[in-house]
């Protein structure tokens, strides 16, 4: 009895710790901020240099930043939102809480043609499959030789996870109106289709599909962290579809100008290093020291769409997955 | 006096009818066939079946309006009568009063040979047993009215006899009340004041 | 006592109506969120419905069917080896959390499964039979449970007369299992159908591809991807109507549960034949391989490992947080469910039946009610009102105890049944007040409440969707962590600490079978 009314006297001390109001509230998703993630390792690095407190508020993912914009609104306690993708950034827009920086960013990586006033990006990653070379030794080299292939594939439900939208990009941007044939060609060798990209790509490291759809910088991880050098991406020679990480600051922000150093800090060669070998996804800005493996990966030519286009046709092209891919 | 008039319960869609009168002390033995609805008036009485109209009056005060934990009725039951998962010390305590002298369920438990008993639980003991305790309690609850339904059906010669004699010394010396249903004739003539035969005239 | 009832009846439905009141009185376009009526004429939602309806009822079909004849090999022989550890086993499979158990199927059943290369060339786990059987999986189990529950309720004295009367297998199988069984079928399928019905994660993963959307799908996507709230109200109201309305049917042609009274404890089973108790065995051995088999399978991926580089510490503080969460949700469950339970047993001694169905359903509605829409209406309506990255964990809690309450009500209410049954009369009679009564039913509720705390503990600690909406990060749960690793390529970790989710989880059930033993024997 005793043991139970302490562990509950912990939670409720938990619960009523008085949170000291940060200079600086950055929301953004969970596993930026885990132990593992860049989080820590920025905020320390920021604090040090602007003798200031930032304090993350975490929500479950990038979409979840922006739900919970929108239902805030103007009582939000965010000074800057960090984690929201370019999919998501014509809908953040439109909230009308965030404004431009008003800075004049550093050169970004040419390859992003980054030309935006209120969003910072600070990673990137392209959409590709991802593929065991210990198993297959004469990958597809591109998106029509995969979707006219027998091999096995998993990717993500559109309706649910970001890569899943990415994937829907990027075979309208290769076959345009032939989308639905492609997506019924496609479905014939489909494993599965799964909610979350964690789903598929385990169900990939059980050995249950040959391409798993992830990003180029999945072998990454697997090269830094674990030694294994047989998780390889596919170059598709029609190009990929790139995924940007934003982060902006919010028109309610009382600490504007702080929060304008930070956005500064992110695309800092400082932060630029940490962010890749945690959130494994590309620097913004060239020449930041990495392992070696990161000059190994495949860097495609980039195609897709603009977000406000994408933003436009989004529900026209998730009702012809829907059809088509269910056939 | 426990006054019943022209009360009307409704068993399976069918209207029974009593009227009848016991003085306040009187033993009342209710006799008839199977069906004709003996226990149905005692859970009337009780509260458990409820009348449509009539009148159920004791000492001038209709019960009517009552519910069953408010009426000054004791009853024992066909079955059921003890909580299966309570030992026999625990189930007699439930219900009596706190002021009862604890000579008087000794006396009780003696005279009915179950005074060895309290430490088991009632799954281990026999019909005769169990329906033994549950009339100790019964009778022993400061309930003015008491209800018995078959309350030696179980019993064998010898303990009959013995729980017979005590139920009626108890219930005359308590001044009680006492509706007792019963195919036994002897039951009649060794408890019973007074007995009536329910017809079955609906 | 009623009044406690009541509030206790209040408490839970406010919760169900404050969320739905959160997303209709949400404003963010300026138009007041209505119900989109035009999605009941599209061609999608229908399949969507449908889809549903099918797997749901498949599924539920199955598991009570397959764990019919395992429930009368344990009814049958009691004597079986491990019969209790077997029975543990099943609670455990009833609350495994999704990812472990796809991971342990795929590691069977998948391409590279371990038993797949026996199951012929065309075998393919996506699709129907995937989703089958992990449904089947998660819900025989518990089947079974309560099927010999029902089994053992046949009194003693049926089978006596059975023997006596010289009946037949076919006779004594209409006359006294089916019986004893048919009212507690119909309410098993109603609740295993809309667990199924509700299922989201072990559907899209096993499902193959959009063929296989159940409601809930189309429930995240629009409240989570679109902010469509209209969209997700008619989902919503939709999977209450079609979920809820066969949940209350069932109930309602299932009637009273055929409960007989324990009044005897030595049980007098007929003794099946040679042959019969071989095939029991055999069933037996079946089941339990089929239960184990995925849990054994984790085994070789968590071996590769580094276990000795493994972060143990990292994962103590959520397995701690997890427990405590669970504990305190579990306790207030089983105290909400007893509360809400009063009503209904107050109305069902008065004889006004339809009342007391209705208090019923109230009191299991939550699990009915989408999960998601209940805590994304919830979030909504406090956000703006309540500092959320403060009291986050409370509501965590508080959730957790609302979505398990049903189960908690399905535990108690069968022995709260019988106990009414059997001595609700002389409860009155004896004219006992409320806190007599407390003492004199404890000893009658003792096992179940120790049990039923059990289910409910695994139940809360399983939670993740709750936690993502709710949860904080200085409060992470062990299996917000496990989705954490597998989010961030970490899969050795998060089958490390599954494993180790799964552990905690067999020593609660192993804990609470002991204890349960010892309160049996005392």
């Amino acid at each position: 009895m005793k043991t139970i009314i302490g562990l509950c006297s912990a939670l409720a001390f938990g619960l009523t710790q008085a949170s000291q109001a940060a200079d600086l509230r950055v929301y953004t998703y969970d596993s930026f901020v885990s132990e593992w993630g860049p989080g820590p390792q920025l905020e320390q690095a920021f604090e040090a240099q602007c003798g200031c407190d930032l304090e993350y508020v975490a929500v479950e993912d990038g979409v979840s930043i922006l739900n919970r914009l929108r239902i805030e609104g103007e009582n939000n306690k965010a000074d800057v939102i960090l984690g929201i993708d370019d999919g998501l950034s014509v809908d953040t827009r439109a909230t009308g809480l965030i404004e431009p920086h008003g800075l004049s960013i550093s050169p970004l990586r040419q390859e992003l043609a980054w030309q935006d006033d209120s969003f910072v990006p600070f990673d990137f990653g392209y959409f590709a499959f991802i593929y065991d070379s210990s198993k297959i030794s004469q990958p597809v080299t591109s998106l029509r030789a995969l979707i006219e292939s027998d091999a096995s594939v998993i990717y993500q439900d559109p309706r649910t996870s970001t890569p899943g939208q990415g994937l829907m990009m990027w075979v309208k941007a290769v076959y345009g109106d032939e989308a639905p044939a492609a997506w019924q060609q496609l479905s014939r060798h489909t494993v599965t289709v799964t909610k979350g990209w964690w789903e598929a790509y385990s169900l990939f490291l059980a050995g249950d599909a040959d391409y798993v759809l992830s990003y180029n910088t999945s072998p990454a991880y697997h090269v830094v962290a674990e030694n294994k050098t047989q998780y390889r991406a596919a170059p598709f020679s029609e190009g990929h579809v790139a995924q940007i990480e934003l982060a902006a600051i919010t028109s309610t922000s009382q600490n504007k100008d702080l929060g304008r150093d930070f956005l500064q800090f992110l695309v800092s060669p400082q932060a630029q290093a940490i962010i890749p070998v945690t959130n494994w996804m590309l620097p913004v800005i060239d020449n930041v020291e990495l392992p070696p493996v990161f000059g190994e990966l495949i860097s495609p030519q980039r195609i897709g769409f603009s977000a406000e286009e994408a933003g436009a046709s989004r529900q026209q092209w998730l009702r012809e997955w829907r059809s088509s891919a269910a056939q | 006096m426990l006054d019943i008039e022209d009360l009307q319960v409704l068993r399976d869609q069918q209207p029974l009818r009593y009227s009848l009168q016991v003085q306040r002390g009187e033993i009342l033995a209710i006799q008839g066939r199977s069906g004709v609805g003996k226990t149905t008036l005692l859970d009337c009485i009780a509260g458990f079946a409820s009348a449509h109209c009539g009148r159920l009056d004791w000492q001038g005060q209709s019960l009517l309006g009552l519910g069953a934990a408010q009426r000054p009725v004791s009853m024992l039951f066909q079955d059921h009568n003890l909580f299966e998962h309570l030992s026999i010390a625990d189930n007699l305590s439930l219900g009596l009063s706190a002021t009862l002298p604890k000579e008087t369920l000794q006396s009780a438990l003696d005279t009915l040979e179950v005074a060895e008993l309290l430490a088991r639980r009632p799954t281990e003991l026999s019909g005769g047993q169990r329906q033994r305790i549950a009339l100790i309690r019964t009778l022993l609850r400061p309930e003015p009215i008491v209800l018995l339904d078959e309350p030696f059906a179980e019993l064998d010669p010898h303990s009959r006899q013995r729980a017979t004699d005590w139920t009626r010394r108890t219930a005359k010396a308590a001044q009680k009340t006492l509706l007792m249903v019963t195919h036994q004739y002897e039951d009649v003539q060794q408890v019973a004041d007074r007995a009536i035969m329910l017809l079955g005239i609906t | 006592m009623l009044a406690a009832g009541m509030l206790a009846l209040g408490f839970s439905l406010a919760v169900t109506v404050l969320a739905f009141y959160g997303l209709i009185g949400f404003d963010s376009s300026g138009t007041e969120s209505r119900l989109d009526t035009r999605l009941l004429s599209d061609g999608y939602f229908h399949s969507v419905v449908w889809f549903s309806i099918k797997q749901a009822g498949l599924s539920a079909l199955l598991a009570l069917v397959l764990a019919w004849p395992v429930a009368r090999a344990l009814y049958y022989s009691p004597g079986l080896w491990l019969r209790q550890s077997f029975l543990s086993l099943c609670v455990l499979s009833f609350v495994m959390p999704t990812l472990i158990l796809i991971t342990g199927l795929v590691a069977l059943l998948g391409r590279q499964g371990l038993i797949s290369p026996w199951l012929g060339q065309d075998w393919n786990l996506y699709g129907l039979p995937g989703i089958l059987i992990a449904h089947v999986y998660l819900n025989l189990p518990f089947a079974i449970r309560v099927q010999l529950l029902q089994l053992q309720h046949i009194p003693d004295s049926s089978w006596k007369l059975a023997a006596q009367l010289k009946l037949g297998a076919w006779q004594r199988l209409r006359l006294i299992e089916w019986p004893a069984l048919r009212a507690g079928m119909l309410q098993l399928f109603g609740f295993v159908f809309v667990l199924c019905f509700n299922s989201f994660a072990v559907v899209l993963a096993l499902g193959g591809g959009p063929r296989a959307t159940t409601l809930e799908v189309a429930i995240y996507q629009s409240l989570k991807y679109d902010f469509n709230i209209p969209e997700a109200l008619t989902l919503a109201w939709t999977q209450l109507l079609i979920a809820g309305s066969l949940f209350l049917l069932l109930n309602r042609l299932g009637g009273n549960q055929w409960l007989g009274v324990d009044s005897t404890q030595q049980h007098w089973t007929p003794k099946p034949g040679a042959a019969m108790q071989r095939l029991h065995r055999l069933l037996y051995a079946t089941a339990a391989l089929a239960l184990l088999l995925p849990l054994l399978a984790l085994v070789p991926g968590v071996l590769q490992v580094n276990l000795a580089r493994f972060d143990w510490l990292a994962i103590a503080r959520p397995a701690f947080i997890t427990l405590l969460i669970a504990a305190i949700a579990g306790t207030g469950a089983l105290l909400l469910a007893y509360a809400t339970l009063l009503p209904s047993r107050f109305a069902r001694t008065e004889g006004r039946n339809t009342l007391a169905l209705l208090c019923d359903w109230l009191s299991t509605h939550a699990l009915v009610a989408p999960a998601m829409v209940v805590s994304v209406g919830l979030y909504i309506l406090l956000l703006p009102r309540l500092d959320l990255d403060h009291w986050g964990m409370l509501f965590v809690v508080l959730l957790n105890m609302v979505l398990i309450l049903p189960y908690a009500v399905q535990q108690l209410r069968p022995r709260l049944l019988q106990f009414d049954r059997q001595y609700e009369r002389l409860v009155r009679s004896l004219k006992l007040g409320f806190q007599e009564r407390l003492r004199i039913e404890w000893p009658y509720m003792r096992r179940a409440c120790i049990t039923s705390f059990a289910l409910m503990l695994l139940l809360a600690m399983g939670d993740v969707a709750i936690f993502s909406i709710f949860g904080t990060s200085d409060w992470t749960t062990l299996p917000w962590l496990i989705y954490g690793y597998a989010g961030t390529y970490r899969m050795g970790e998060a089958s490390v600490a599954s494993l180790l989710l799964l552990l905690i989880c067999a020593l609660v059930v192993w804990l609470f079978q002991h204890f349960e033993k010892g309160q049996q024997d005392a």
